[in-house]
């Protein structure tokens, strides 16, 4: 059925729109791409036979970043580990739960909704008054909530193919909860898993607002970035946002790509 | 089959760091929000006043604060409006693979930073950038255009681009609702696309446009990067007036405006809940 889809016009203005909604998305972080291989000062698109790595290479000489790197390499790794591990409880209580699963999942995503600063704000004043000192970890707390949602979201969408019926009929063969578990819905949701972690994972890297309440002396990557983009760019920040878009790109495509090939098998 | 109590035990380390890290101090600034600024300690002491909520009123604040929820209003439906038809074409257009393709390209951009892609506005937006040395090229212009970037234009044009996958996501889920018997049975009827488009597609997809538009607005209300990076001089937004009021030590003028904003966007979730249903957008997940 193709309920006038079909008429040209119609497919044709459809088309139009989804190109031009791609176009906002893509055109200015691919440009960005595209001028990071450009050895000139000033920014254009490279001629095919100028294209170079020379604002790559620079990079490692910028000591300065590499300790951002590695502020941000941290506090992402513990985020991803903390968030998707809750996301899966919070997934698990959602099979549970009952009639009280719309409630949970409200409150699970609500977190979505704090405007960035607003929480970093809060959450810094907090730990502020209890003699908390700022360092890694309170940047990660602050991460941990706003990747929670999306990490719980991710596992929950991959739970569609855990039927009642699989979980019904093993306990009927008598299995526990633990082994109902560990055998029929962790084996299924991995995909779900995976994608907690990239996901969480990428949130944490790229985050900005929350964060510049929240970090003690050693800046974050993007706060690092942000101080250089608005002081006289030199072309390496255009090759580090070039590595970070290509890198994030290619790991959520790859993901989705691994994700479908796995469902439809 | 469900087991109330181990789902509660399940819940509590997530509910535990939400309340912890979220709603505890959200809910104690906004208390905060009514004390008094004590100059002898560069704290606040809880007498109780409104003074910080009539400081909003000074200095254009609230100007600030119309500004900000005029511009991420604009911004929501922009995206709606290219959103909607991206939508339709993933779900009844495309084959599956044209499908996939679609939906995994309004997917990236999710987890992609924020602060490059308004960054990178800059250069397609600048006076030497992509825009204008095409118009030059092409003889449209004489003298590059000022106005794209560093301008209420580019901060729209930039809050489009970040938050547009927003509004996909809530769509497509609530596409995949829509009986496609209802469809067929208007084309019997004889509706053209058209009908068929207003008088039952986008009523059964009301709840889903509805938290699209709330995923975009909540998004851009809060935003800072994109006014950083794009906003003409004097150009502010909510939080960027946060930052400038902390920076005076301020606190319970921060605190205030923070407590407007946020009453202001739960409400918005929870009365947006209750009218239109966001929660059985979720129901597939079974």
């Amino acid at each position: 059925m193709t309920f006038g889809f079909e008429q040209r016009t119609v497919r044709t203005s459809i088309w139009i729109i989804t190109a031009l909604a791609l176009l906002v998305v893509y055109l200015p972080p691919f440009y960005l791409v595209a001028v990071s291989f450009n050895p000139e000062l000033q920014p254009g698109l490279p001629a095919l036979s100028d294209i170079s790595l020379k604002w790559y290479r620079e990079l490692l000489n910028e000591r300065g970043l590499f300790a951002s790197l590695r502020q941000s390499l941290l506090i992402a790794s513990v985020t991803t580990v903390a968030s998707t591990t809750l996301a899966l409880c919070a997934a698990l209580a959602y099979l549970e739960l009952g009639r009280l699963r719309n409630a949970w999942f409200l409150l699970v995503i609500l977190p979505m909704f704090i405007p960035g600063i607003i929480q970093g704000l809060s959450l810094s004043v907090i730990l502020n008054r209890w003699q908390v000192m700022p360092f890694w970890g309170t940047v990660a707390l602050g991460h941990l909530l706003w990747a929670l949602p999306f990490a719980f979201i991710v596992i929950l969408t991959s739970m569609v193919n855990v039927k009642r019926s699989y979980l019904l009929a093993a306990a009927d063969l008598g299995a526990s909860w633990w082994q109902r578990v560990t055998h029929i819905v962790l084996p299924l949701i991995v995909p779900g898993i995976t994608g907690g972690f990239i996901f969480s994972f990428l949130l944490s890297l790229n985050e900005f607002a929350r964060s510049s309440y929240l970090v003690g002396r050693q800046n974050t990557l993007p706060l690092t970035m942000f101080g250089k983009m608005n002081s006289g760019t030199t072309p390496t920040i255009y090759a580090l946002s070039g590595l970070i878009l290509m890198l994030s790109i290619f790991a959520v495509a790859v993901f989705m790509y691994l994700a479908a090939r796995r469902t439809r098998t | 089959m469900f087991h109330i109590r181990r789902g509660l035990a399940l819940a509590s380390p997530g509910f535990l760091s939400i309340l912890v890290l979220g709603f505890i101090p959200l809910s104690v600034i906004v208390v905060w929000s009514f004390w008094t600024w004590d100059p002898s300690s560069y704290w606040i002491k809880p007498d109780l006043s409104l003074d910080a909520y009539a400081a909003i009123g000074d200095a254009g604040r609230w100007k600030v604060l119309v500004w900000s929820f005029g511009k991420a209003l604009l911004a929501s439906f922009i995206c709606l409006l290219f959103a909607y038809p991206a939508a339709l074409a993933i779900h009844f257009v495309a084959g599956p693979k044209w499908a996939f393709v679609l939906m995994a390209a309004f997917t990236v951009p999710f987890f992609t930073s924020y602060l490059i892609r308004a960054f990178s506005w800059r250069l397609v937006l600048g006076r030497t950038g992509l825009i204008n040395t095409w118009l030059i090229n092409l003889g449209i212009v004489d003298e590059p255009l000022d106005w794209l970037l560093f301008s209420d234009f580019a901060v729209i044009l930039g809050l489009v681009a970040s938050y547009l996958p927003f509004a996909m996501f809530p769509l497509l889920l609530v596409l995949r609702r829509v009986e496609p018997s209802f469809l067929a049975a208007s084309q019997d009827l004889g509706a053209g696309f058209m009908r068929t488009l207003f008088s039952v597609i986008l009523p059964l997809t009301k709840p889903g446009i509805f938290a699209g538009f709330l995923f975009v607005f909540v998004s851009a209300v809060g935003s800072s990067t994109e006014v950083q990076m794009l906003g003409g001089a004097g150009a502010s937004m909510i939080s960027i007036m946060i930052n400038d009021v902390m920076r005076v030590v301020n606190f319970p003028l921060a605190f205030a405006i923070s407590s407007v904003v946020l009453v202001a966007l739960f409400s918005l979730v929870i009365v947006g809940n209750a009218v239109f249903g966001l929660t059985k957008l979720f129901e597939d997940f079974k």
